[in-house]
């Protein structure tokens, strides 16, 4: 995969600039054409690299210095950049950047080299793409160096960069690697064999931890749990990947805790019921677990309703929405009665009238009893009604 | 409705005055721990890096998991906490 005999013509012409850039090359007029770039690339980069091609293992070694070289002079640029070079050069790619300052510096230069590489990714043709893509591992690395120079162990954490969750929950670590407690953590999320042995062995040797941090863990790993089911965590499914200290549901097959190394029962103890070790410290983890299928032990008992706020909101309010119901009906009952009573006095009133017309020779006895009966009506309306 | 937590309805509710990085949604003890010991102990001066940062929720979320190590639910709840409280009070 290596190439030794790199066609400067495929390159991009910023490529072309950085590397000469590297090699100390002054640099043609900015409106030159890339012709010129080449020509120039290749009469003195090439000559560096004739002189050493004596072996392949020492070619092997030249490709990679010079593809580090690469790096380094991307990065060299980037870093002799001023706050108004890095801020044109964002601008460049259309980032409107803020102002940068010691703590938004690293930000923006990370920001700025994964424009570039993007952009030096849409120009080159395939092959080049093999080599960038190879790169990228190497500039992962060194991008970690040097965010790492701002503030933290950042060589250190690339080692054990996986489980950024357990090392920062477990701020006194045993081993040093880990011990990540005032240190920033790079937000690498490279998966790799010999980090999940690691992984294994650090958990063997934290096995050993009191019973508080477990119980710590616990809770962090229930509230990890909580939130397995957001889709639009992929960065924390592959963390959960790398630390299979904290999957204990999603690996039952592979990571085994030896029971003389973990006498004290606790929550984790329970959790890691059916876990073993596989010799080559593979862990592979699902992500969704069928609790109690299979003969599997339920190791996690969720709640058989969960209720989210939103269903607790809702049901407060259907709780509410029957007794409304009620309440319509009370106030047409009592909207139908006052209405009878109004018919029956607007009765009351007109009887006693048609009476007197029709029947003027009546004696006044109907009438006082008409009279009485109106009254006698009339005051309990007069009375309901105050 | 989205779902938020209490901790995130406490702090958007009122001036954080001088609340500790603490209260912040999604920062517990330890990263709370953390940002302290790189100088930002109290919400305020987290809110300054997030106006640093022209309240960019992606930039303020990758500053967060530098810089505590927190994971990507905690970032981005911490980042929508406060671009809620600047919303409501800025």
């Amino acid at each position: 995969m290596s190439l030794f005999m790199e066609d400067p013509a495929h390159f991009s012409k910023s490529r072309l600039k950085s590397d000469l850039v590297a090699h100390n090359v002054v640099l043609p007029p900015t409106k030159s054409r890339k012709e010129i770039y080449v020509d120039l690339h290749l009469k003195h980069i090439a000559q560096k690299n004739a002189g050493d091609f004596s072996s392949d293992d020492e070619d092997q070694e030249q490709d990679l210095a010079d593809k580090e070289e690469e790096e380094d002079a991307e990065i060299l640029v980037q870093s002799c950049l001023t706050d108004d070079d890095l801020k044109a050069a964002l601008l460049k790619h259309g980032v409107k950047a803020g102002p940068i300052v010691a703590s938004t510096r690293a930000l923006y230069e990370n920001k700025l080299r994964r424009l570039q590489q993007s952009e030096g990714q849409g120009h080159v043709n395939g092959v080049e793409k093999g080599v960038l893509y190879s790169d990228s591992e190497e500039e992962e690395e060194q991008e970690d160096g040097e965010s790492g120079s701002e503030g933290a162990n950042e060589e250190t954490a690339e080692q054990s960069n996986q489980a950024q969750q357990g090392s920062s929950q477990f701020p006194s670590g045993t081993h040093s690697a880990v011990s990540n407690g005032g240190s920033s953590i790079s937000s690498q999320q490279s998966f790799s064999i010999t980090e999940m042995v690691q992984e294994v062995e650090r958990r063997k040797s934290l096995s050993s931890r009191p019973n508080t941090e477990r119980e710590l863990n616990g809770s962090n790993v229930q509230e990890h749990w909580s939130r397995s089911n957001r889709p639009d965590t992929p960065i924390v499914d592959t963390m959960k990947n790398q630390s299979p200290y904290y999957t204990p549901k999603e690996s039952p097959y592979k990571l085994k805790i030896k029971p003389s190394q973990e006498p004290v029962k606790d929550t984790i103890k329970e959790m890691f019921l059916n876990m073993e070790a596989s010799p080559t410290g593979i862990c592979a983890t699902r992500r969704r677990p069928i609790k109690g299928a299979a003969g599997r032990p339920v190791q996690y008992i969720y709640p058989d309703t969960p209720t989210s706020p939103t269903t607790l909101e809702r049901r407060e309010v259907e709780r509410r929405l029957v007794p409304i119901h009620i309440q319509i009906l009370v106030f047409f009952i009592v909207a139908c009665l006052l209405y009878m009573i109004y018919v029956c006095v607007e009765e009351n009133s007109f009887n006693p009238f048609v009476a007197l017309l029709d029947s003027p020779d009546q004696g006044s006895e109907s009438e006082e009893g008409l009279m009485l009966q109106a009254k006698t009506q009339d005051t309990p309306v007069i009375s309901g009604q105050e | 409705m989205s779902t938020t937590s209490q901790k995130h309805r406490d702090f958007v509710g009122e001036p954080m005055g001088d609340k500790s990085v603490t209260s912040l949604s999604g920062i517990g003890e330890i990263l709370g721990k953390k940002l302290e010991q790189q100088g930002f102990d109290k919400a305020y001066v987290v809110l300054g890096q997030f106006l640093l940062l022209k309240k960019d929720s992606e930039m303020f979320s990758e500053w967060l998991k530098d810089a505590s190590g927190a994971n990507s639910r905690q970032a981005g709840s911490c980042s929508q906490c406060l671009r809620e409280w600047c919303d409501a009070f800025l």
